[in-house]
């Protein structure tokens, strides 16, 4: 795996050169992919300065030697002054947090990035012009000064404004990860005190019962019974046994190690119930901290929300500047000053940029973050959303994503019949025949023959929910027999339980011997259940239909029949039987011995098989059918044996019904499986082995051939594969993972997606996303969300983008033609960034046009945020029109105070010229220099007003980009005409209410000009609406190719 | 577009609001700033002032006025039309200023002459008896009421309303002439002037933003 991992990371590894020692007869493949990924690092490191070697020979050290090797006592712990000493020198227990950029290196990124640069050029030529202007005449006029101040502060503000949401996105993030401070039951100065894991340090004696967490990296000391869940670390389901004496070479797989963050499952409770081991590695240093710094060391790729925001932005600041600097030259070659030309550079980039749209995005994605949180996907990264949306594949984990998470009896076979049982989440109700007298039997030794109890106090706890100590196939037939037969533990003392043996993995049986709960029967019931096989050679007779019958071979080929059918559904078959034994023999006194097992073990009665599987969650079957039809591809990638794992993409349609892997075909034509066309498959079952096996090029062979995949017995550093694999397909790649090791490969797809019941702390450190129910179908809501938000980002960049030409229109027909200018910059900043916001983020909540799931996944260079169509309708259709319908106010207020169009053409040197006070108008009157300026400024309220009642029907049209407006229903999305009302608001209060401050350049505006401009709005949603007519009517068509957004 | 052209009044604009009161206006036409600046043993120096003038004044000459009425003073002078007349304005009123006595308006002799007008604003009506008066201030000395003529800066009322380009194509703005009596010496005279409307209630004389709406303020600076 080493030479697929390109030179993503950049961290420091340490002693990975103990680990290449230690590797050295290492036969298991989990740990070879997670140190050679180390290695990896490791070599493609430039920088090696080794800080302090992991210590990992604890693991072969006695008692003695570790006892002298961190000075401490086992018996009495270290000395509160020595645990003190060893803090202030190692630091605290903890994980350091992942390397957060320094806030202010954040902030200042928002003050420069995206249009920023441009308004600081644009503030500082004002303030340069201002200083020429100056130098020329000390009592030039401080326009300039206001215009660069005023640029400057829209850029400080959106800035705060942008740093803000995301500073707030985070909080939510933080405020979720926080944890319960851990407490740790440690021997120091010789006492048990209960300290803040924090405060641990190495040498100290710790104590740890089932169900803690481990405190630190410990070498065990005393344990009895111990078993630890290392899922978090290496993958593994299985609990694993932990003891105190030496095993292994390798730190990993030797049992006297427990590992930081993994879980104590269960300590035996006799002697002590504890297991006491001695804390060798603390936080940063221990494994866990080692795997957690990888994966922020894996590169974090650029979210294509970004991307097209990034494109975006390159496109309309090469507008800006390509016109700006046109029109410079333009004036400049037409004998203007050059400073009078730089200052319509100013007005044209201002113009041109959409000082608040940046603003909008944001906070339209931090409103459907929020929409996504309510059901339940947490978003840490705002751009995170709508990756989501442009997912082509989704990796997703098995256990706990795309199933529940326990056990469940599922199948039951007597009678020489298969019965199924219900295996949905909540409705537990059991419908199979239950009348048998072999079910009245078999229920008997489920209901007997197990350990689990559920814990106390749960009588209100719907059964499913409850918490069950013992392991999980006794849990599920607890909870099954709890659910058919009714309360269980009463059954249980009814049938008082005389002697026991124990399920172990050499036995392969669990047996328990009662006394029944018919007084009349003095006889004792043997209950036995194990692995099918091993129970069957017990029996010699069966039990059907509540009667024994002999054991011939019919019936026993009944029974293998039956075990392969459901082994072959994934599900872990358990066979049962039992034995009343004679009285005679054992009358009600006898002594049952399990060690020296003075009882039959042969010739019992074989009742019937148990399968039990991990079910796939109800809606994850949904879920998938509407992934398949939003064209993005589920690959299943578990640790699971790849029957299981078949079986579960079989039943949640993964694997689909009618489609067949090479093996099932063979199977079907009675061929080899190198005989079949590969072709004919759909499905493939690849598993770890073959993985590790295969080169690059087969394995995207495998991810482009096979619309079906699913991985089996993976190691979580195969994820890493399987992800950059996808990604050389120009996919988008979503990945589900939680445990420590998966974050390397949370971190390299495009969306990482950490479970938030089940993820571990790293995982969710390095996702994007946090799935709040482990659900794989809230996955599917998120891409619906995802897409819906880019389709409605179109619509605002859209709506955003055409009144810039409507700006930028009186700078170029000013400098070209010499009218009085039409719109001040100010006011085009009253637009950007007033009465346009509301209605922007309005189109947020547009709903979707059509069944936004029913289509492809857009391509990542392909279908981009803003196109061709897109800019160009915008800018030179309806951009057009909107300027025309403000010229038209424009001139119209001219014409009605005095000044006609042709007396208006190169009017602009005369009416600027401040010692010029009898201008003559059309009529003859004259004016002076102040007298002219307010009619300018009406002239600029007028366009003002123009543009905006324009927007009104700009913001209309883009309700939809494709179906009528009728279609859409006008009034659906309520939050347009709060938009609508709100630049209508701001509109009046700029006109009426600051209409007499100077330098906000308003005036009050008659009330009938408001409405010069309504035929021309409406004459924008009639064209918006012929142009969706010919594209509803022509798909496919010129039309709809360049008409299209 | 055509349409809202097509609505326009072609004599009359549609609104006057935004000119309410007139600005004041002087003559010579300053060239780059209110200032003017000459020196009287200098032909060349004030020769543009004196074409200036003598351009605006073409208007103003007898042979021009022929056909115009001599209104009756100190009325307004409104008409129905449909053919509107013009008031004749003689120069005479002028005095010293007027360009017939001295042909250089009083440049030559270090007592120039500046022309200070009212702008036009159609269906004007003044108050009161609307007069100019101006008030000059050098350094170091008093401000005093500099001479103007017609005596008292008056604008007879005679000469309003106006009725715009079209109607009124003949039509004469009233002037008053503000002459200086400064006495020519070595040293160069730098006089700041500043004339405004006085006299009536609807000719505003002060706006805190507009420095020329019924008042104007310029400089003269004279060397010998």
């Amino acid at each position: 795996m080493g030479q697929k991992t390109p030179q993503i990371y950049s961290v420091e590894l340490n002693g990975a050169k103990d680990m290449k020692q230690t590797d050295k007869g290492d036969d298991k493949d989990k740990y070879r992919g997670l140190w050679s990924t180390c290695l990896e690092l490791r070599k493609n490191h430039h920088k090696e300065h080794v800080t302090k070697e992991i210590d990992l020979d604890d693991h072969k050290l006695s008692n003695k030697e570790l006892e002298n090797k961190y000075h401490t006592n086992i018996v009495t712990g270290l000395s509160s002054t020595q645990a003190a000493e060893l803090l202030a020198r190692d630091g605290p227990n903890a994980l350091s947090p992942p390397q957060e950029t320094p806030e202010i290196i954040k902030f200042l990124k928002q003050m420069v990035g995206g249009f920023s640069i441009l308004l600081w050029v644009g503030a500082i030529l004002c303030w340069i012009a201002y200083g020429i202007q100056f130098s020329n005449d000390k009592s030039s006029s401080l326009d300039n000064v206001y215009l660069g101040t005023v640029l400057a502060l829209v850029v400080i503000l959106t800035g705060i404004f942008a740093y803000y949401q995301e500073a707030k996105s985070t909080n939510i993030m933080a405020s979720f990860s926080k944890m319960i401070p851990q407490q740790a039951l440690v021997i120091r100065d010789s006492e048990k005190k209960i300290i803040p894991a924090e405060q641990l340090v190495v040498g100290d004696i710790v104590e740890i019962k089932g169900g803690d967490q481990i405190p630190a990296d410990i070498r065990l000391l005393f344990a009895q019974g111990c078993k630890v869940d290392n899922s978090s670390l290496t993958g593994e389901s299985e609990p694993q046994p932990r003891s105190c004496e030496f095993t292994h070479d390798n730190p990993l797989e030797t049992k006297n190690i427990g590992f930081y963050s993994t879980t104590c499952l269960e300590v035996s409770i006799s002697p002590v119930g504890t297991a006491t081991g001695m804390v060798i590695n603390t936080g940063d240093r221990t494994i866990i901290g080692h795997i957690a710094s990888l994966a922020s060391g894996v590169g974090n790729e650029k979210t294509p929300i970004a991307t097209e925001i990034e494109h975006f932005v390159h496109i309309v600041a090469g507008v800006a500047i390509s016109i700006g600097v046109l029109f410079f030259i333009i004036a400049v070659s037409m004998k203007y000053r050059v400073l009078d030309s730089i200052i319509f550079l100013i007005g044209i980039i201002v113009a041109n940029v959409p000082e608040g749209l940046l603003a909008t995005v944001t906070v339209t994605l931090s409103l459907t973050a929020k929409r996504m949180a309510k059901k339940n996907c947490l978003v840490k990264n705002l751009e995170a959303v709508e990756t989501l949306g442009s997912t082509s594949i989704i990796c997703s984990d098995k256990t706990g994503t795309l199933t529940q998470n326990r056990m469940t009896v599922a199948h039951l076979w007597f009678d020489n019949q298969i019965f199924m049982a219900d295996t949905s989440e909540d409705h537990f109700k059991q419908t199979f025949d239950q009348s048998s007298g072999t079910w009245a039997s078999l229920s008997k030794i489920i209901t007997l023959c197990n350990r689990a109890e559920f814990r106390p106090g749960q009588e209100r706890v719907p059964i499913m929910k409850r918490v069950v100590v013992g392991d999980a196939s006794e849990t599920a037939l607890l909870k099954f027999s709890e659910v058919v037969l009714g309360d269980v533990m009463e059954i249980r003392k009814r049938n008082h339980k005389v002697a026991e043996i124990p399920f172990n993995s050499t036995n392969k049986f669990q047996l328990s011997i009662h006394k029944t709960d018919d007084p009349t029967d003095k006889r004792f019931l043997m209950v036995m259940k194990g692995a099918p096989e091993k129970i069957l050679e017990k029996c010699s007779t069966i039990m059907v239909n509540g009667q024994e019958q002999p054991l011939d071979q019919s019936t026993a080929e009944a029974f293998y029949t039956a075990y392969m059918e459901l082994g072959g559904l994934g599900e872990r078959v358990l066979g049962f039987c039992h034995l009343y034994l004679s009285a005679d023999e054992f009358p009600e006194t006898y002594s049952f011995d399990v060690d020296a097992m003075n009882f039959p073990m042969s010739n019992l009665c074989f009742v019937g098989l148990l399968s039990m599987i991990d079910p796939p969650r109800s809606t994850v079957p949904d879920a998938i059918t509407k992934c398949r039809s939003a064209g993005i591809k589920v690959i299943m990638v578990t640790g699971d044996h790849p029957i299981t794992a078949k079986a579960i993409a079989k039943s949640v349609g993964i694997i689909s019904a009618n489609s067949e892997t090479v093996e099932d075909i063979a199977k079907r034509l009675n061929i080899a499986v190198e005989q079949v066309n590969k072709q004919d498959a759909k499905a493939v079952v690849v598993t770890g082995m073959e993985l590790k096996d295969m080169s690059e090029d087969q394995l995207d062979e495998v991810l482009t051939s096979y619309p079906e995949i699913v991985f089996a017995r993976t190691s979580p550093q195969q994820k890493l594969i399987i992800v950059e694999g996808c990604q050389r397909q120009d996919a988008v790649v979503a990945v589900t993972g939680d445990g420590v090791n998966d974050s390397p490969a949370l971190k390299k797809a495009d969306i990482g997606i950490a479970m938030g019941i089940a993820g571990s702390d790293a995982a969710k450190n390095a996702a994007d996303m946090v799935l709040l129910d482990d659900n794989f179908a809230s996955i599917v809501t998120g891409v619906e969300e995802g897409r819906l938000i880019f389709d409605n980002l179109k619509k605002t960049i859209a709506y955003t983008l055409t009144k810039n030409i409507a700006e930028l229109c009186p700078f170029l027909i000013y400098i070209i033609v010499g009218v009085p200018l039409p719109l001040g910059t100010i006011t085009i900043l009253f637009i950007d960034l007033g009465t346009d916001i509301v209605p922007s983020i309005a189109l947020a909540y547009e709903k979707a046009e059509s069944d936004i799931m029913n289509r492809k996944p857009r391509h990542k260079k392909k279908d981009r945020l803003v196109n061709k169509p897109l800019a160009v309708y915008s800018y030179l259709h309806i951009g057009l029109m909107q300027s025309l319908g403000a010229f038209l106010v424009y001139f119209t207020v001219y014409a009605q105070e005095g000044f006609r169009p042709s007396t208006l053409i190169n009017l602009r040197v005369e009416w600027e010229k401040d010692f010029v006070n009898n201008l003559e108008d059309s009529y003859g009157q004259e004016w002076t220099r102040y007298q002219r300026k307010y009619l300018e400024w009406t002239g600029y309220t007028a366009f003002f007003i123009g543009i905006m009642i324009q927007q009104i029907a700009d913001l209309i049209i883009r309700k939809t980009r494709k179906n009528s407006i009728f279609q859409q229903g006008l009034f659906r999305n309520k939050v347009i005409w709060v938009g609508i009302a709100s630049q209508i608001i701001i509109a009046l209060i700029l006109s009426y209410g600051l209409g007499s401050i100077t330098a906000l350049n308003f005036t009050m505006l008659r009330p009938q000009y408001w409405f010069v401009a309504v035929p021309h709005a409406f004459l924008i949603w009639v064209y918006d609406e012929v142009r969706k007519l010919f594209i509803r009517l022509y798909p496919g068509s010129w039309w709809d190719k360049n008409m299209y957004y | 577009m055509w349409v809202m052209l097509q609505t326009l009044n072609d004599e009359v604009p549609k609104y006057r609001d935004q000119i309410s009161s007139p600005g004041l206006t002087v003559f010579p036409k300053p060239v780059t700033a209110l200032e003017y600046s000459f020196s009287v043993s200098k032909r060349e120096s004030y020769e543009g002032y004196i074409e200036d003038l003598k351009k605006f004044l073409k208007p103003y000459t007898a042979e021009a006025q022929k056909n115009l009425r001599n209104c009756q003073d100190g009325a307004l002078f409104e008409q129905k039309g449909p053919v509107y007349e013009a008031c004749q304005f003689p120069l005479a009123l002028l005095e010293a200023c007027s360009g017939e006595s001295d042909p250089e308006f009083g440049y030559s002799k270090g007592h120039p002459c500046i022309l200070v007008k009212m702008n036009r604003i159609i269906g004007l009506k003044p108050q009161g008896k609307p007069a100019i008066e101006c008030t000059g201030n050098s350094k170091g000395e008093n401000t005093t009421t500099l001479p103007v003529y017609p005596s008292e800066g008056n604008i007879d009322l005679k000469y309003f309303p106006y009725y715009g380009k079209k109607l009124h194509a003949s039509y004469l703005q009233p002037l008053v002439a503000v002459q200086f009596n400064y006495t020519a010496s070595s040293t160069p005279k730098e006089v700041t002037v500043e004339c405004k409307i006085v006299g009536s209630k609807n000719l505003k004389n002060y706006d805190d933003r507009d420095k020329f709406l019924g008042r104007v303020a310029f400089k003269i600076t004279m060397r010998a």
